[in-house]
């Protein structure tokens, strides 16, 4: 196993969902909960003849990000797509009352304490959401999730970090809608409908999946920064990474409040303000889009290395 | 009936006999004739009864001239039909040029656009046929036999043609194997082929992709046939001559640029651990072993991982120098690294592949670029390039039987060979002396014995192939499918892609099989079985017998080998996605949409 500092000059896209969870937090703070070795596995994957994984593909575990407890959760795309089943979705749901209790415990002693020691939630996404095979306990996974999340809101914040091959769709694209704050690095992908989904049911003039580039410019980080539906865009390393979530762990939670996208009365008007826009421009192309927020050459963004493009990106803004 | 005329086409006049022209004996109308003699250089008046092809061709010719814009050789797309319509005869054989990479696909699909009640019995010589357009016009009967080297995305289309009896089979052949034959007995009488640029004399700048045309043209020109050409540009002077203008008889301006697939490019995000395990194998085991330094690799993700572990883990082994200097190999994305890192000196392509164009061009001391400042490919130079001048190939499959043969068909799909057989297989033909060739040869102990003392080499023919593939199909089988498909198809002898005396080492993750080492067909295959894991043959591996191998060098696992497990990850990779490849070029390689992830 790779040792903590060369994990973090390491490719997000490149590590695995434990190499994640390893190099998010502090040096040596990362303790693994129900890990491989408990064996927690999926019941259903045997009766359908599909193989297992000692840890369901999802790390959970606890860390330290300086002073504050850091609860995270990291997918492993690699092991059937990153679905989420009944086993990794309960280590989910485990992982996020691990926050709000540690949170709660924290409240019994000074004000000072607690705000110092605030916990974090960070969520790796790699997944395309429910696991088909195991579709009711996935989708009841997916609810629980999410009332959790109402449930640490204003208190825990929960940070969605997307940099991973598959991304972060479905069901689970819901999820990390409804998060505090959304990192993202330039190569990974955010969306409901995947690629290929979409392809299938409205055809390929409507969307060509194997047309890499545009799924890129559709539902890459890039293209979610500067519609606000990502709130930091970051470099490839684990590092980038773990920095922001450092950044966010210092911030007050009045400003993580502020980093959500949905779920007020204002975000809701702000996104409908973003639908009106959209549907009078009638852009056939992500790049359409981009004009018209003001970034006059597109294709100059598209190319643009992460540091440059944070330079000349002009976001939308309500 | 004999008249003189005076006749002047574009700036030149001259005073011609125009002689008696019909095949039917009927004089043709003057100012047809006139123009098919004066296309042609003045030359001593031929002999009619030794010149039936040039006259049936100056007849064909003539029909087509209406529409060929004054002073030039350019028609319209709307009048391509009409064109193919006046050229094409029933029976004829037909060339519609397309090899893995370019297709003449606009003129492909103005052929299917003949009237089959007119124009039928057409035989198609070509190198492949992976266009849906291709397999259209035998279903319309406009084509009904076809000699081919690959099929590629057609290959169900065109096992199911032949069950439906629309399709006659003449046979599957190699790229080589076919263009022989289009100098013996399968010249083309009508050849359609494709190329960027022409000029309105016909000149042709087929460039970066110039791949099979010289060859067709050459063929199918030099018999007396029809050269039409569909064109991305029509322009006032061509880049470079690749095709000289006296041997293109049309050419039309193709409303979209020519197909082009990228056939050759891997995205290294798609590497696996397993599959750098396999080339570090490879690596010490063979590469270094053997020293090859003049080779070709096959298409696939092994090859691949092969070429992105040069610039690190060969560079650690100290090989640099040492092993592959010299390739007959197509632009392979995922060779950058090792090139920008100085491990290559030459190679020669088969074709260009998509988006490496200005890449080439900007590296001439490794690649062939023209005067003119690109690339031009061949691709029959490089198959010649790639029997008889390189020491090893190596490349994967889909099957592999227990006697070590193996073959890419598969039941219901006639894929074709392409031009790995031509490479993986040794080349009997050749006299010249190299380390690697020699030292195979030395060890290639069944040959020795039909040989007496005298002393001769072997090209490395690799077979590098995980133990399961996708769906966990089982690379390692009893009977190749092959032999079902020979049956379904009716083909004359089941399609093998390398046959087993021709292969010296099968690699897969569980070791290295030195056949060629062997003594006799039984030990060959109990070194088979032993590299082939938990497939069914793997199964019947006895570990004595195994011990005994190993024991012999005649195989060897990882630990063998000296490879560590451990490192056997994409972090040795020099470039780990698409993305660091543009990076590694400077910005010269352009990759299509379908591989970017930005």
């Amino acid at each position: 196993m790779s040792t903590w500092h060369t994990l973090q000059e390491r490719s997000f896209l490149e590590s695995s969902a434990r190499q994640r969870a390893i190099g998010l937090v502090d040096a040596g703070s990362f303790s693994e909960l129900v890990g491989p070795l408990e064996r927690f596995v999926s019941p259903h994957l045997p009766i359908l003849g599909e193989a297992i994984e000692f840890d369901d593909g999802i790390v959970t575990g606890v860390g330290l990000l300086g002073k504050h407890p850091a609860i995270v959760i990291s997918q492993e795309g690699r092991f059937i797509g990153g679905s989420v089943g009944e086993v990794g979705g309960a280590k989910m749901v485990g992982a996020l009352k691990l926050a709000l209790s540690i949170f709660e415990s924290l409240q019994q002693g000074s004000a000072a304490e607690a705000e110092a020691r605030r916990p974090i939630v960070l969520i790796s996404f790699e997944t395309g959401g429910v696991r088909l095979h195991e579709a009711n306990a996935g989708l009841l996974a997916h609810a629980e999730v999410m009332d959790l999340l109402q449930d640490l809101r204003r208190k825990v914040p929960v940070v969605a970090l997307i940099g991973s091959k598959i991304g972060c769709f479905g069901g689970m694209g819901f999820i990390a809608a409804a998060t505090d704050v959304i990192v993202m690095s330039e190569f990974s992908r955010l969306g409901l409908t995947g690629p290929e989904v979409i392809e299938q049911e409205m055809g390929r003039n409507e969307f060509d999946a194997s047309d890499r580039a545009l799924v890129f410019r559709t539902t890459g980080g890039k293209h979610k920064f500067i519609m606000g539906d990502c709130n930091f865009l970051v470099g490839d390393t684990l590092a980038d990474f773990r920095r922001q979530a450092q950044h966010v762990a210092q911030m007050s939670m009045i400003e993580i409040e502020g980093m959500r996208r949905i779920g007020s009365r204002g975000a809701v008007e702000r996104q409908m303000k973003l639908v009106a826009f959209a549907a009078d421009l009638r852009p056939r192309d992500s790049t359409d889009m981009w004009k018209a927020l003001g970034n006059k050459e597109p294709q100059q963004l598209i190319a643009a290395s992460e540091e440059e493009f944070q330079k000349i990106a002009v976001r939308w803004n309500a | 009936m004999e008249r003189k005329l005076r006749i002047t086409v574009g700036d030149k006049t001259r005073e011609v006999t125009v002689q008696e022209l019909g095949a039917d004996g009927h004089p043709l109308p003057a100012a047809v004739a006139v123009a098919a003699i004066a296309a042609a250089p003045q030359r001593r008046p031929l002999d009619p009864k030794w010149s039936t092809i040039q006259r049936d061709t100056n007849e064909r010719m003539s029909h087509m001239l209406p529409y060929l814009t004054r002073g030039s050789k350019v028609f319209q797309p709307a009048d391509t039909v009409a064109v193919l319509n006046a050229v094409i005869r029933s029976g004829d054989r037909v060339n519609i040029e397309g090899n893995n990479q370019k297709q003449a696909d606009f003129l492909s699909d103005c052929m299917c656009k003949l009237d089959p009640k007119q124009i039928n019995h057409l035989h198609m010589v070509q190198s492949s046929v992976p266009l849906a357009s291709h397999l259209k016009a035998f279903e319309l009967g406009i084509a009904e036999k076809l000699d081919f080297a690959y099929a590629g995305p057609q290959g169900a289309a065109v096992a199911k043609a032949i069950t439906l009896g629309k399709l006659k089979l003449g046979a599957i052949h190699t790229y080589l194997e076919l263009f022989a034959r289009y100098f013996i007995d399968l010249t083309p009488k009508v050849s359609l082929v494709c190329a960027y640029e022409a000029d309105k004399d016909g000149n042709l700048y087929t460039g970066f992709n110039t791949e099979d045309t010289p060859l067709i043209v050459e063929a199918t020109k030099f018999r007396g046939g029809i050269v039409i050409a569909q064109v991305n540009k029509i322009v006032d002077k061509v880049q470079r001559v690749d095709i000289p203008g006296e041997w293109v008889d049309a050419i039309v301006q193709s409303p979209k640029p020519f197909y082009l697939e990228p056939l050759f490019t891997r995205d290294p995000g798609l590497i696996t651990d397993t599959h750098v395990l396999m080339a570090m194998m490879a690596l010490k085991g063979i590469y270094a072993e053997y020293g090859i330094n003049r080779l070709n690799h096959g298409i696939g993700f092994n090859t691949a991982a092969i070429e992105l572990i040069l610039p690190t883990y060969g560079e650690e082994l100290g090989l640099k120098g040492k092993i592959c200097q010299h390739f007959a190999l197509n632009p392979h994305p995922t060779l950058i690294p090792a090139i920008e890192s100085g491990w290559v000196q030459s190679i020669h392509s088969f074709g260009g592949e998509l988006g490496m164009a200005e890449y080439c061009a900007a590296r001439p001391d490794v690649f062939f670029v023209g005067p003119d400042g690109s690339m031009r490919s061949n691709r029959a130079f490089s198959q010649t390039a790639g029997h008889y001048a390189i020491d090893m190939f190596i490349g994967g499959t889909l099957q592999i039987d227990k006697y070590g043969n193996s073959s890419t068909a598969t039941a219901g799909r006639v894929a074709g060979f392409g031009g790995a057989p031509n490479m993986g297989c040794d080349s009997h033909g050749r006299r010249h002396g190299t380390p690697a060739w020699l030292k195979c040869g030395e060890e290639f102990t069944d040959q020795q014995n039909l040989l007496g003392d005298v002393p001769r080499g072997k090209r490395l023919v690799v077979q590098m192939q995980e133990t399961f593939q996708e769906k966990m199909a089982s690379s390692f089988v009893e009977r190749l499918d092959a032999w079902k498909l020979a049956e379904q198809a009716h083909l004359d002898l089941p399609p093998v892609m390398v046959y087993a005396d021709d292969v010296t080492h099968i690699l897969t993750e569980e070791g290295i099989a030195f056949l060629h080492r062997c003594k006799g067909l039984e030990q060959r295959m109990a070194a088979i079985r032993a590299v082939a894991g938990y497939t069914e043959i793997g199964l019947q591996a006895k570990p004595a017998e195994t011990k005994s191998l190993r024991a012999a060098g005649l195989v060897k696992t990882p630990e063998d080998l000296g490879v560590d497990r451990r490192r056997a990850n994409r972090s040795l990779l020099a470039a780990k996605n698409i993305r660091e490849l543009v990076d590694w070029s400077g910005g010269l390689y352009d990759p299509p949409a379908r591989f970017r992830n930005w």
